[in-house]
This record gives C-alpha cells, structure tokens and sequence, in this order.
C-alpha cells in the first residue's frame, strides 16, 4: 500500500513542489497550511511520514511537533533554513527524526524521506493513541485538552498547569518528587522552591478534582512526592 | 492641629510612590507640606551628570508676594551654599532688612537632596518676611527632602528606561533584519533551487504543461528575488547618505496616472479611484516618487488585498500639493503605527508576508529629499491612509 506523506507548509510554493516530488516516487501526498490544520488532519487518517516546516501562522512548526509526540511516534522531518543550527538543534530535542534544510534539491528531499521511512520501519509499529483517560477525565493530546466526562467545555488549565499535569499522565503509577517535578517544569533553579509546587499541585486540584480534599488523581505520598494511581489502584 | 509623623509621612509618602507622573507627585506634595510648613516659595534644583552644575527643575509661588515674580528670590544663592557644603543652609536677614524689605531680604532655607548615595539636587524654601525656621519646620522639611529626592530618583530611572528601550528597540531591528533579510532571500532561492532540481530529476519525465508551471515559477522568483535584493541595496545607499537625486519639473498627477496604468496590468481586477484637483507643477525625481507609489500599491496588495484604493491629489495652503492614499483594509493597529517609517521595522505576527521592512523606510527617505513629509494614518474600521506633502514651485 502506498504510503502516506503530510505535508505542512503556509506556502502554496512549496506545497506543490513536495507534492509533485513525492507523488511521482508513489506516495501519496496529503496537504496542510499551518499546524492546526496538520494536526486535525494527523488526528482523522493514517499518516506514515510528517514533512513539518516551522515558520508558519497558527501553531508554528515547533509546537506541532511537541504535541504530536505527546501521543504519536509518527516520523517527522522538519524543513528548517540553512545555517540555522538552533532550529535543527531545536527540531531535533521536540522529537524530530531528521531534518531538510532548505533551500534544497528535489533528489535530497527523496532520499531523506526514504531514509526515515526505512529507519520507522525497522524500529516499531507506529503507535498513536490520542486519547488518555483516568476516572472521569479525559485528556486529548491533539488539541490539549483535558476534559471531565459530561462537561461542557475543558478544564482552563494554564500552560503551566497542563505541562505539569502531563508529567502525572506520562509517568501514571509512578511516584514523582517534588525536586523531579519542579526540575521539569520550572527548571533547575528552582528545584528547592517547594511552595511553588504546593501551591500549583493545590491549583491543579481545585481545576481537576470533584472533591479537592480528598483527590483521587493526583495523590500526595508523604515524605516521597506526588502519584497519579494507574488505573487498577484506583 | 499638627499631624502626628506618622500620619504625616503617610501623607507624604502616598502620592509620591503611587503617582506615575513626578510632576503630580511633586504637585501633591507640595500641597500637604503646604499645611505643615510656612512658606512662599519653593524650588527645586537638580545637579547634572557630572554633579557640578545644577538646574531648576521644579518651581512654585504659593504664598505671600506672589506678584513679585520674577524678582523675588528663588533661592539660587543658598543652593549654591548647600552643594558646597553639602548639608542644610539657612540665610536670615537682620530684624532691620526684614522688615523694610520683605520680598529682598527672604528668609531661606536650603536642604540637600540625597539618593543613591550622593547628592542629587536641592530644595530651597523662601520665606518673605520670616518667621525664623524653627527645630520642627526643619524636621518636616527635611522629611519632605527625602520624599522629594525619592521623587526625582524614581524620574531618572524611569528616563533611563526610556532611553534603554529606544536602544533596545534599534538592536531588536537590526537583529530581526537579519533573520528576516536571510528569510526573505532564502524563499525564493528556496524556490528556484527546488523546482529547477526537479527538472532536472533524470528518473522522471514531466509532461510540458508541468514543464512550464514550473519554469514560470522559477522565473518569477527570481524576478523577486532581484526585486529584493535591489530594495536592500537602495536602502544602504538611502541610509549612507549616497543616493542621488535628479531634480526636474513634473506633474504629480501624469506620474501617478503612469503608475496606476502599469498596476492594472499586472493586477487587473484591483480597484483604484483617482481624483485630482491639482495641475501644478514640483520639483521632483520621477523615478524616485514612481517608486513611492509603487511601493504603496504593493503593501495594499499585501497587506489589503481586494481592497479598493482611493487617491486624490489637491493643493494645500503654503504652496504644497497634498497626496492622500488610502485602503480600505484591516488597518494598522495603534500600537505600531508610529514605527511603520522605521528601518526594518515590520508590524509582528504577519509570518511570511513577504517584506523586508524597507519600503516605507526608502519612501519615507525619498520624501524628505523632496522637502516633503509623508504619514500615515488608521482605523481599524476604515483602512489605512497616508498622507504627502509635497511643495509646489513658487510660480505656478
């Protein structure tokens, strides 16, 4: 079956010329503008290879990649500009598996998407799971979202907020300390500052939990940290 | 009845450190202290950098001999004294001179103004025809010395932010030039080198009428990419001052009735509205202005486009021909309306709309050289205008 290739870029320009390119090597070609788009497209059909560029309106290159590895391992090749060693480094650290720097020449482009195609296929199925749930919430990846079942619309979780509550989906059944998380969310220097925590991981409650007092999320283990009891525990 | 101190530096204190403006906040204070502390007049003298000059820097008349004005004293003198001395100086007259001549022989009271550690500036309080400062009109005045050099110290930094961030901005500019000068090449290089490798891919054959989509793409970017490059080299030239103009009489309204010819053959279905009023004749550069307007044409086409264009040239008193342009657009939002003649500068958030910051900033240029101006005005509602002056000859 021929595989399928997502391309993104705002340009109709490049579009087109990754279009032509991939097709007459037997792909088959799906198009978006801009990150949004990318990712209801990621989210409604197979796609075996992503071609992200960065620079774009909406949710930029970067970001798309970020949130579609909190739930997929799709392969993803960034176009970044030349001489740009930040970006590719960049690319590279949110999860990229290669990147093509542009301006580059038809054949390059061919040839790396074959490589990362053939690489994808020797290391694992592709998994992707949109979806997490525990009790009654929900978390949907592609839109970042963490939704309680029968509301409206979705907790207001703060940047911060969410980012610290993916530590607890990511890492469920496990007991995280308050120096891990602070050192994943705030950084390095602020792995002593525990009131920061306390009071976020306070916040997040009265957002996340029926009964904030007694949680059943997210569960204080005195003298060790924080847990999100996996589904069995609970 | 006296305040106690502590509500009395409460009063001083408030307006002082809520105020953002130092002038109110001194206007404030002079008015509370006003009720604690007889006086007629008040100034307050800053130093400078070097701390060897200093300059009035707030002054007013409140009491007695408020007619006398400018021959009453200001305390000049005893301001001096105090930054010699660095410490309170008072001057009183004898029992005699006072009383024959209350607004030439003032009793004068002059207190430093200390912050960071150094002295600042100084206050000066004048009273006509005494009394004689007493122990606690010293304390109160020198609690209100604090407050005020408190005052002045919170004016310098906030006039060194202001000045912080007038470079920051030039760096910002420059910095972004370059990540978007090498963006803007590097798009159409992007192109050229894209579509022409794949021509020249050897395992496929293209059909003609891709043959061609693709060559006519290969074409226009590089026309761009020249276009780019020309408009990076003229602002250079712009800003080193190595530009020259040729000067001849011409109608403003033929060279703008040529541009809008050649607009409607490259974009047909843009709208233009032409009004014109005026046949005088200025002193201009053709192909300098022909670029102005043409420069304006394509930010509409960028930035508005499908928008209609409405131009009217007409005559405006002091033998000047004014110019207005104007879309019916989105608009350019407050916030960045002032910078938009700035070099470089270009309105955030707008990803890939091509530009390098430059046309306003070269029109602008080419304006001036004319003894012209150029603004712009806009409403989110109505679009955006700009406006040009330009003069007229005398004769005509």
């Amino acid at each position: 079956m021929a595989k399928r290739i997502l391309v993104v870029d705002d340009e109709v320009r490049y579009q087109r010329l990754l279009d032509a390119n991939l097709r007459t090597d037997g792909y088959e070609v799906v198009a978006a503008s801009n990150g949004l788009e990318a990712i209801e497209i990621f989210s409604s059909q197979p796609i075996d290879l992503i071609l992200l560029d960065i620079m774009m309106p909406e949710l930029d290159g970067f970001k798309t990649c970020e949130r579609i590895r909190e739930y997929s391992n799709v392969p993803i090749i960034m176009l970044t500009a030349k001489g740009d060693e930040k970006d590719r480094v960049r690319g590279l650290d949110l999860g990229a598996d290669d990147y093509l720097t542009k301006p580059f020449s038809a054949t390059e482009l061919l040839a790396r998407v074959r490589a990362v195609l053939r690489r994808a296929q020797v290391s694992s199925e592709i998994t992707q799971v949109r979806y997490f749930t525990h009790g009654d919430i929900r978390v949907d990846f592609a839109r970042a979202e963490v939704w309680r079942d029968g509301a409206n619309e979705p907790i207001p979780f703060s940047a911060t907020e969410y980012r610290l509550f993916l530590q607890f989906v990511h890492n469920a059944g496990k007991i995280l300390s308050a120096e891990e998380l602070l050192t994943a969310i705030w950084g390095p220097d602020y792995r002593d500052e525990k009131e920061i925590l306390w009071v976020s991981i306070a916040r997040l409650r009265q957002k996340l939990e029926v009964e904030p007092h007694a949680p059943t999320h997210i569960i204080t283990r005195a003298g060790l940290g924080y847990i999100m009891p996996s589904d069995d525990e609970n | 009845m006296k305040l106690s101190d502590r509500a009395l530096e409460y009063r001083f204190w408030q307006d002082a450190v809520y105020e953002k403006d130092w002038k109110n906040a001194l206007d404030f204070l002079i008015e509370s202290l006003r009720d604690e502390l007889v006086f007629d007049n008040l100034a307050i003298y800053i130093i400078d950098e070097n701390g060897k000059r200093s300059e009035i820097a707030y002054a007013r008349a409140i009491g007695r001999e408020k007619n006398a004005e400018a021959d009453a004293s200001w305390g000049e003198e005893i301001a001096d004294k105090v930054m010699l001395k660095n410490e309170i100086v008072f001057d009183s007259p004898s029992e005699e001179e006072s009383s024959s001549k209350r607004v030439a022989n003032p009793y004068l009271a002059g207190m430093p103004l200390m912050a960071s550690g150094k002295l600042i500036g100084i206050l000066s309080l004048i009273r006509f025809g005494g009394p004689v400062y007493t122990q606690e009109d010293i304390s109160v005045a020198l609690l209100a010395a604090v407050v005020i050099a408190y005052i002045f110290e919170k004016r310098a930094l906030q006039e060194s932010i202001i000045a912080l961030e007038k470079v920051q901005r030039q760096m910002r500019l420059q910095d972004d030039f370059v990540s978007t000068i090498s963006h803007e090449l590097r798009t159409p290089l992007g192109f050229i080198k894209g579509y022409s490798t794949t021509l020249l891919r050897d395992d496929t054959e293209w059909d003609e009428e891709t043959r061609r989509e693709f060559l006519t793409i290969i074409d226009e970017e590089a026309d761009h990419l020249t276009g780019l490059i020309e408009n990076i080299l003229e602002s250079a030239r712009l800003q080193s001052q190595t530009f020259d103009m040729n000067f001849q009489p011409l109608r403003l309204d033929v060279l703008v009735r040529d541009i809008i010819t050649r607009v409607h053959a490259r974009y047909e279905n843009f709208e233009i509205v032409f009004t014109n009023y005026s046949e005088k004749i200025i002193q201009g550069d053709n192909t300098r202005l022909a670029q102005v307007f043409e420069n304006l044409f394509s930010n509409t086409v960028k930035y508005a486009p499908k928008s209609k264009i409405e131009i009217s040239i007409k005559n405006e008193d002091g033998n000047l021909l004014k110019v207005s342009f104007s879309d019916s657009g989105a608009g350019i939002s407050e916030e960045h309306l002032p910078f938009i003649f700035d070099r470089f500068y270009r309105v955030p958030d707008q990803p890939k709309k091509a530009g390098t910051g430059l046309g306003l900033f070269i029109s602008k240029r080419i304006i001036e050289a004319h003894h012209g101006k150029i603004w712009a005005e806009s409403d989110a509602k109505k679009g955006t205008r700009f406006i040009i002056l330009l003069p007229t000859e005398q004769n005509n």
